[in-house]
């Protein structure tokens, strides 16, 4: 059994997680989502869609359940985990002063979970201000900094507001029209063979061969050096005798032992406005030639 | 038959200014009828003499107003701190002054434990440990086929063996933020925050819910508080199902159950004016020996975490300002609504910051909402100074100050945090006193042990572990230490009428000493033996 994904939604007191929150328990495009948030009485979904609800959880038909998280958030996730009900993907929304690092991290540690992102909601109208406040200008700085895609609410995006964000975080940056509440998730990387188009025309998918061997520590250096504009990345290499799975999300590099022998590859998906293929072409036939260099000499 | 029975002791301290000590309490049911002389009760008819107290002092029972119900059940696991600790049901645990020390007891330990159990141990300081760091290869030495995790007395890290990191699948490739690593890129064993901590804890069965509100949690806490003496106890923070409340209300309603439990809701996980609904229904579930209705707020950090949010110049190491758990803006909703509707919040500031934040959200509130007997309790209040608690005192606001953090803190205060001059100046009981403020002191168990006498003898004496008096200008007198410790804590619960003071009128809760705490200069507050308490009339020696 496979881990189940799970993405943190972060962003100061009133920046619109809620919003968001509430288009994926509408829409949730044949997932079954598990949405913990903070506080139940946001939550804003049509009647019509409910099978249940009670203290601190919605059930819709949707097959999406929707929970409050109460004191403790990680024993919350203890109880998904060992319950009956396995759903798709987790996404929990991180109260409005918290660092959504310290809470996706339990996804890194956790091999019952699978890390899938944190998304920081920025309030376009606000967040200038909030930056420069005393009292919390620094932890809302350190929610855009570990952002893996920052999602800006409620204004078009200014130059002023995207050189500012720009300065604190290299993730990339989407208005609220330019995603489907699937893609913002999980943009999903089909297998290498599928050479179909991006499901989503606001999205750019590329794949590459990955038939050298690869010192771990040298990719893992690559990866982090890549091109802009990657939202997630996926696939196998070999490397020292042995095969590894390929995860990337963000700022978030996952490279694993796998114990099967399959076929090597990578698959990237990214916005079409941010990921070009030519330098991720240029870059990665550099990666290959350089694949056995020791990470010291580069 | 009488249903009076006259206790004589050797000598009742009251903390009655009209009758400051006496001899003899009567006690009809579950309050107290008459204090005075052998005669006292005369003109109430006949009495049962008891004689059993005799020997001993009694006091006011006392108030814990700041304490975790965890501080019982936590003793489910291996102590490996660094002072002697007594476990709730009386057994000494000794301090572990060097690695060899931990290592050692808890191999003596792990022979106790079942085949399939793991070990886990908890109350570890590296901040009194000298030599290297604790690591996956101390604990090998315990088990290599049993998992180990030892968790930190400030429950934010842990150690692992080799055992539990296989358990746990962690190796070179695991890139976890918190799983610390050697050198050669292998993971030490140390384990730092839920995230990297909560695979362990899962798969190990550590359940910090199981250590509040079920029922062996409870009667536990019950040991712990007897030990000390308190009579009445806090659990602040506390998270209140119907079921958990159902369960309190059963135990504590037992004639024998020895303590008044105190909950705060903790105020997260809901919107405030939902949170403030929930706490005026539990107000309304409350019985005598289950006070239900307050709520906690929390704000920063703490200050020896450097999470505190201090005002200038802050850390002396240059640390940046600490973190907020609840934005200032949601305080001030938080407060208002409190405050709109008749909800008592204890609101945890330790650093100078958080407690300005709360005092200019009370005052605000106040303005909306007036309500001049909120009784807003600020709880840790380790950084204020004499400006602050003369607001507190305009406003009726009280202060629970963390007076074991002298003794347990003060010098890595004056070293490491906040420097010299204003860890001289912290937890000041004598400023507060002096602005008119009501104080209560507090233990914080199990983050220092529940003790009273001893929180009395920090607040008197201001010594800190190397010997020295921190800040003597803040010192305060026996008497004034032991108001803090009934009826001054009794007042931050609303509870005065009941408790804290031995009067006619009020529920007969003692506490039973061998030693008189008014004799001497308080330098011995902390020795005095405890023989046990009188909880509702009930006696219950140790």
């Amino acid at each position: 059994m496979t881990g189940i994904p799970l993405t943190v939604i972060g962003g100061y007191l009133g920046a619109g997680k809620t919003t968001l929150i509430n288009q994926i328990l509408r829409d949730p495009q044949g997932k079954r989502y598990l949405v913990m948030v903070n506080d139940f009485g946001a939550i804003n979904v049509d009647a019509s869609l409910l099978v249940s609800a009670d203290e601190d959880t919605i059930q819709l038909s949707n097959g999406c359940v929707c929970c409050t998280m109460g004191a403790d958030l990680f024993l919350a996730i203890g109880d998904v985990l060992d319950g009956d009900t396995r759903p798709d993907h987790i996404v929990i929304e991180a109260s409005g002063i918290a660092d959504p690092a310290k809470i996706a991290n339990v996804a890194v540690a956790e091999p019952d979970l699978v890390y899938q992102g944190i998304i920081t909601v920025v309030d376009g109208a606000n967040i200038l201000d909030q930056l420069v406040d005393r009292f919390v200008g620094d932890q809302v700085r350190d929610q855009i900094r570990v952002a893996d895609l920052i999602y800006v609410s409620k204004t078009e995006l200014s130059e002023q507001l995207l050189m500012q964000v720009a300065t604190i975080s290299k993730a990339p940056i989407l208005k609220s029209d330019t995603a489907t509440i699937e893609m913002l998730l999980s943009p999903s990387t089909p297998k290498a063979q599928d050479q179909t188009a991006a499901p989503h025309a606001a999205y750019t998918k590329w794949f590459a061969e990955a038939d050298v061997e690869f010192n771990r520590n040298t990719l893992i250096y690559a990866l982090q050096d890549r091109p802009k504009g990657v939202l997630r990345m996926k696939g196998f290499v070999r490397a020292e005798t042995r095969m590894l799975s390929v995860h990337v999300v963000g700022a978030h590099i996952d490279l694993t032992t796998f114990p099967n022998d399959v076929e090597t590859g990578l698959v990237a998906i990214g916005l079409a406005s941010e990921m070009n293929a030519q330098d991720l072409d240029a870059w990665w036939a550099n990666v290959k030639k350089n694949a056995k260099a020791p990470y010291s000499m580069l | 038959m009488s249903d009076i029975i006259l206790f004589k002791a050797k000598k009742v301290i009251t903390m009655d200014p009209n009758r400051p000590t006496a001899t003899h309490v009567a006690v009809k049911g579950d309050r107290i009828l008459a204090v005075g002389g052998a005669d006292c009760a005369d003109q109430w008819g006949d009495v049962i003499n008891d004689f059993s107290l005799s020997e001993f002092i009694l006091t006011p029972g006392f108030v814990e107003g700041h304490a975790h119900m965890m501080a019982g059940a936590i003793w489910d696991f291996a102590y490996a701190g660094y002072h002697d600790r007594i476990d709730p049901d009386g057994k000494l645990w000794s301090g572990k002054g060097d690695l060899n020390n931990v290592i050692g007891d808890l191999s003596e330990y792990e022979k106790t434990l079942l085949d399939d159990q793991p070990l886990v141990g908890w109350g570890l300081d590296p901040i009194f440990l000298q030599d290297e760091r604790l690591s996956r290869k101390h604990l090998d030495q315990i088990s290599e086929t049993r998992p180990i995790a030892v968790l930190f007395s400030n429950f934010h890290l842990m150690c692992v063996n080799s055992k539990t990191l296989e358990v746990v699948g962690y190796s070179n490739e695991t890139n976890a933020e918190g799983v610390i690593k050697d050198d050669a890129g292998h993971p030490t064993g140390e384990l730092q925050e839920m995230a990297a901590m909560f695979p362990v804890m899962r798969r190990l069965g550590i359940d910090f819910r199981s250590l509040s509100q079920t029922e062996p949690a409870i009667r536990s806490y019950a040991k712990v508080c007897q030990r000390a003496g308190v009579t009445t106890v806090t659990d602040l923070f506390s998270t209140l199902t119907d079921d958990d409340v159902t369960t309190l209300t059963r135990i504590t309603g037992e004639a024998q159950f020895p303590v008044r439990i105190v909950p705060a809701l903790a105020a997260v996980g809901a919107a405030p004016a939902e949170i403030a609904q929930f706490a005026l229904k539990l107000q309304s579930m409350s019985t005598d020996k289950l006070r239900l209705g307050a709520v906690k707020l929390m704000t920063d950090g703490s200050i020896q975490g450097w999470t505190a949010r201090v005002k200038w110049p802050g850390y002396v190491g240059g640390q940046p300002n600490g973190l907020w758990n609840t934005p200032p803006e949601l305080i001030y909703e938080l407060v208002e609504e409190m405050q709109r509707v008749g909800v008592q919040m204890h609101i945890h500031v330790n650093g100078d910051e958080a407690s300005d934040v709360s005092i200019d959200a009370i005052e605000a509130a106040g303005r909306k909402h007036p309500w001049p007997e909120a009784r807003h309790v600020l709880q840790h209040c380790q950084m204020m100074g004499v400006d602050q608690f003369k607001r507190c005192a305009n406003m009726g606001i009280c202060t629970n100050i963390f007076a074991n953090h002298i003794w347990y803190f003060g010098d890595q205060h004056a070293a490491l945090t906040i420097g010299n001059d204003r860890a001289e100046r912290m937890d000041a009981v004598r400023a507060a006193l002096d602005a008119g403020v009501n104080v209560a002191i507090h233990s914080d168990a199990p983050v220092t042990p529940m003790g009273p006498l001893f929180t009395a003898w920090c607040a008197v004496t201001r010594q800190t572990m190397s010997g020295r008096v921190l800040g003597a200008e803040q010192c305060i007198s026996v008497e004034e230490a032991l108001h803090a410790i009934t009826l001054g804590a009794a007042y931050t619960l609303k509870l005065d009428h009941d408790i804290g003071s031995i009067e006619t009128g009020k529920i007969a809760d003692f506490t039973i000493l061998a030693q008189d705490p008014t004799e001497g200069d308080g330098c011995a507050l902390k020795d005095i033996e405890v023989k046990g308490t009188v909880s509702s009339g009930v006696v219950h020696l140790i």
